[in-house]
């Protein structure tokens, strides 16, 4: 056992998982990397190759030399309304293909039809965000192999570094042609972006792609080209449309999350980084929504324009873009229909890899440049260490996402939730894992105001100097947290036992925390 | 030894965010379940303020059903002895 | 300041327990409109278990009670009175003997309570014509009435026609009550909009009835609060005006000078008084606890 600069012991080796004695996390920008880039297998299709296209997603498998125990990786651009990766194991589980590495991007509600994969032994191992109902069984104990959780940045550095080698990519794609160009910006599946596969793509010793609108050659635009791709698959449907993406995203009306959107806004507005060029990140969630709505307001009066919006991009950014309050969107992920259409046609609306949003290991990722991230968290300790992993019960219910790798570039991020969930404080002395630590976090937004990390001296000075109607309102974190103590009262400890379940990476690839088995 | 007859069941409270759901019957002995989403953390929490609720009316023995959706204790008492008048009017209140 | 009332439905633990983070002048616990008549019980403990916390911010605290009309006033009041509140809020008050009767039983109960008698204040909702005709004696008829407020719906009713958008059928109501509201020296508070979505229409409302005089409105959703805040908030202009006008009156009195004049205009006791109110409502100087 060592202690790790987050306060958290974590054991010299873990079943499953390896040695972690140079694997503990030391700070968030400590660690250095040394030799070269890892790399997929060399292959050479010539003028003479038989044609890529197969005809169905198990002679693909066969095509692809999978074989039990290796590792397969997907993208989540399609969502809960993903059919790829169920057919792709189905079709493993019938060649009798067993003991595989699920490496996606993210996982969604409609995979829990793997459960079965699962409990059966096709899936043995999972890196990567375990939601819902396989989170609960993760949680249980029911996988024998701990889950490892990167964040969208950590896991390209794990694939570039080496970390993690891919056998085969299954991607799905809403548009290709026979020679494996793939785009996500049109067709029946149209997802916009598909800045997750990417990576996936240079780096796996096999590419199969996988779609359900086959044009002819070339495509154009074309997100991924055909040269990192060995085979092309055309199914029926890749996916649900209606889980693919949603409709057009509105602002909320709820008064808790508007007020606290409101402070956060007023947050924003007395940091320095409210001027001409700024740059947010704000996601898809309720309450960051309506600080964007909030910043349109304020950016208005004040005559600001906004550089870029990075990240998920919603239909409120693509109004911003289309209004000129923002110059640039750099979109890993589109959320909903309005930014699957602008991606498609705007040229001011830039797809980018995960590499290229997050990675920490590149020569600058995106979120180096970004000014102001919103984010949430299931709860926050009083040394603004955030926790986005597991549940009030201690069940690993959630992935990482990009929480870590924002939170590390932007120069303000901020974490705006609720005070409390139903009885729950999300505010508490010591968070049940480390998902990202208080070092990169710099104020809590709650509906009772502004929590500032005591270190940002600069930015209390800031919200002190702004009166009357900009005054932000602000509250010492011992104050916020002993509130929360009050309302809820004493909360019991997570019954759970000493097994290890899941490994919280850092975006570095150290360990910043670990999950344990559910009593 | 004759158990009385009260095997009505009384409730108060709802399934709304921050509110819970309180059922009362009849028992042999004081007896309290809990479900929901603060179980897992707060079950001794909210043990102690039913106990408390169900002293101060000098309650008869009965059993406590809550199902919670995260009931602060304020409410979770409020929601408590509002279910104990109603099982004291009795089934046809 | 009694700019923005915000209702908080008696049974609703989410509304009651956060209200007052929306930062209005003041809360209505309701136990009348917003609680189904089989869950009045319920509610009333609900609301005398809040108020026992007693978790408020700096708003004032009123209960909306059930109508004299009704078997469940006295309950009401013996639940919360005890919770030494600021006010209650009466619905369908009709005439001063109303007022009188709530008057005594307020003051029963405080005496029993250990609370000076006399400290709960009423505020009177008049939804009938015939209220709203008797307005100046019901905010006569006790020390304890602190407002008049026209009803909504109940009067418009009462009156045989609806509620338009444009406030066609509440706009006599409305410029009687509030001269009958200055004469008898309480406050003029007005109804609800009952309009959640449309915000251009309430700072509309908000406009017409500030210019009429009101000293603020009731609330039905958070989201009004600002709007209304926005409108009853003094301009930079207006405020810079005020302070040139009390600090001229101040100077006058320290050099004995009778009235002076600032920007042309005669400066005298009336001016400085709408001077201070102004520099209160603009947040300048605290609000003083208002003498009868």
């Amino acid at each position: 056992m060592a202690i790790n600069a987050v306060g958290r012991d974590i054991p010299s080796h873990i079943e499953g998982y390896g040695d972690t004695t140079n694997r503990l996390f030391a700070g968030a920008f400590a660690r250095i990397p040394e030799g070269n880039r890892d790399g997929g297998k060399i292959r050479a299709h010539g003028p003479k190759e038989n044609g890529k296209l197969l005809s169905g997603i198990r002679e693909a498998i066969a095509a692809s030399g999978l074989k039990s125990g290796m590792t397969v990786s997907f993208h989540h651009h399609l969502r809960n309304g993903d059919y790829v990766v169920g057919q792709v194991i189905d079709a493993c589980a019938e060649m009798g293909i067993r003991d595989l590495t699920l490496f996606p991007t993210a996982l969604f509600g409609v995979h829990k039809a793997i459960i079965p994969h699962i409990k059966s032994g096709v899936i043995r191992r999972i890196m990567g965000s375990v939601n819902g109902p396989i989170g609960q069984l993760v949680s249980e104990g029911g996988m024998e192999v701990p889950v490892v959780l990167r964040s969208h940045g950590g896991r390209p550095r794990a694939v570039v570094s080496g970390d993690v080698h891919i056998d085969v990519a299954f991607i799905a794609a809403p548009t290709a042609d026979r020679a494996g160009n793939i785009s996500g910006r049109e067709g029946k599946s149209a997802c916009g972006a598909i800045g997750y596969a990417f990576t996936d793509a240079q780096y796996a010793d096999c590419v199969v792609a996988i779609t359900d609108n086959l044009q002819p050659y070339p495509i154009a635009p074309i997100s991924i080209p055909g040269i990192y791709v060995d085979y092309v698959v055309q199914v029926e449907s890749i996916g649900d449309p209606a889980g693919i993406v949603s409709g057009t995203t509105r602002v909320t009306r709820d008064p808790l999350r508007l007020l606290i959107a409101k402070y956060a806004s007023k947050l924003i507005e007395a940091s320095p980084y409210f001027m001409d060029g700024i740059s947010f990140q704000t996601g898809a969630g309720g309450i960051p929504l309506a600080v964007t709505a909030y910043m349109k307001e304020a950016m208005m009066r004040h005559d600001i324009r906004a550089s870029f919006g990075l990240g998920g991009i919603t239909g409120y950014f693509v109004e911003l873009l289309r209004e000129g309050l923002v110059e640039k969107l750099m979109d890993v992920q589109s959320f909903d229909l309005d930014a699957v259409k602008s991606i498609a046609t705007d040229p001011r609306h830039i797809e980018i890899s995960a590499d290229w949003y997050a990675n920490p290991w590149n020569c600058g990722a995106a979120v180096n440049s970004l000014d102001v991230v919103i984010l949430g968290a299931t709860e926050v300790d009083t040394d603004f260490n955030a926790n986005v992993n597991t549940e009030a019960d201690g069940a690993l219910l959630h992935g990482t996402g990009g929480h870590q790798d924002t939170a590390a570039g932007a120069k303000l991020t901020i974490i705006a939730q609720p005070l409390l969930r139903g009885r729950i404080p999300c505010v508490t002395d010591r968070v049940h894992s480390v998902t990202t630590p208080g070092e990169v976090v710099d104020a809590i937004v709650t509906e009772f105001g502004v929590t500032i990390n005591p270190r940002r001296q600069d930015l209390i000075d800031a919200c002190k100097e702004a009166k009357g109607k900009d005054a932000v309102p602000l509250v010492p974190i011992d104050e916020l947290y002993a509130r929360a103590r009050k309302m809820s009262g004493p909360m019991e400890p997570v019954a759970q036992g000493d097994r290890i379940i899941g490994v919280i990476e850092w975006r570095d690839g150290t360990v910043i925390d670990v999950v344990r088995q559910l009593a | 030894m004759n158990e009385p007859a009260t095997t009505h069941v009384a409730q108060a409270g709802t399934l709304e965010s921050m509110d819970c759901l309180v059922s009362i019957t009849g028992a042999g002995a004081r007896a309290i379940e809990i479900s929901g989403s603060s179980a897992a953390r707060f079950k001794g929490a909210i043990e102690k303020k039913i106990g408390e609720v169900l002293d101060t009316l000098s309650a008869k023995p009965v059993k406590v059903t809550v199902q919670d959706n995260g009931a602060i204790d304020v409410v979770l008492g409020a929601r408590v002895e509002a279910a104990y008048r109603r099982f004291e009017r009795g089934p046809s209140a | 300041m009694r700019r923005t009332m915000l209702y908080l439905p008696g049974n609703n633990p989410n509304m009651l327990t956060r209200g007052y983070l929306f930062g209005s002048d003041g809360l209505i616990l309701d136990l009348e409109d917003a609680v189904a008549v089989s869950e009045k019980d319920t509610a009333r403990i609900l609301v005398r278990d809040i108020l026992r916390r007693g978790e408020f911010g700096s708003c004032e605290v009123t209960v909306r009670i059930n109508g004299v009309d009704t078997d469940l006033w006295r309950d009401d009041l013996a639940a919360i009175i005890p919770c030494k509140i600021d006010g209650i809020r009466a619905p369908k008050i009709e005439s001063p003997q109303t007022v009188r009767d709530l008057d005594e039983e307020l003051s029963r109960i405080e005496a029993a309570s250990g609370i000076e008698v006399g400290h709960t204040k009423i505020f009177c909702l008049l939804e009938t014509a015939f209220g709203v005709w008797n307005a100046y004696d019901i905010a006569k008829s006790s020390p304890r009435v602190a407002a008049i407020i026209p009803g909504g719906e109940d009067l418009a009713a009462d009156l045989r026609t609806n509620r338009s958008a444009e406030g066609t059928e509440l706009e006599w109501v409305r410029r009687m009550l509030i001269i009958a509201a200055r004469a008898a020296g309480v406050d003029a508070l007005d109804t609800v909009f009952p309009r959640v979505a449309d915000d251009d229409g309430l700072r509309r409302e908000v406009e017409f009835i500030k210019s009429l005089g009101y000293d603020g409105k009731s609330v039905i959703h958070p989201n009004q609060i600002p709007i209304i805040h926005d409108v009853y908030t003094p301009t930079e202009k207006e405020v810079e005006t005020a302070k040139k006008i009390i600090q001229a009156a101040k100077d006058a009195a320290e050099r004995g000078l009778g009235a002076v004049s600032v920007d042309g205009r005669m400066v005298d006791v009336p001016v400085v008084k709408r001077a201070e109110f102004t520099l209160v409502r603009a947040g300048v100087l605290p609000e003083q606890e208002k003498g009868r």
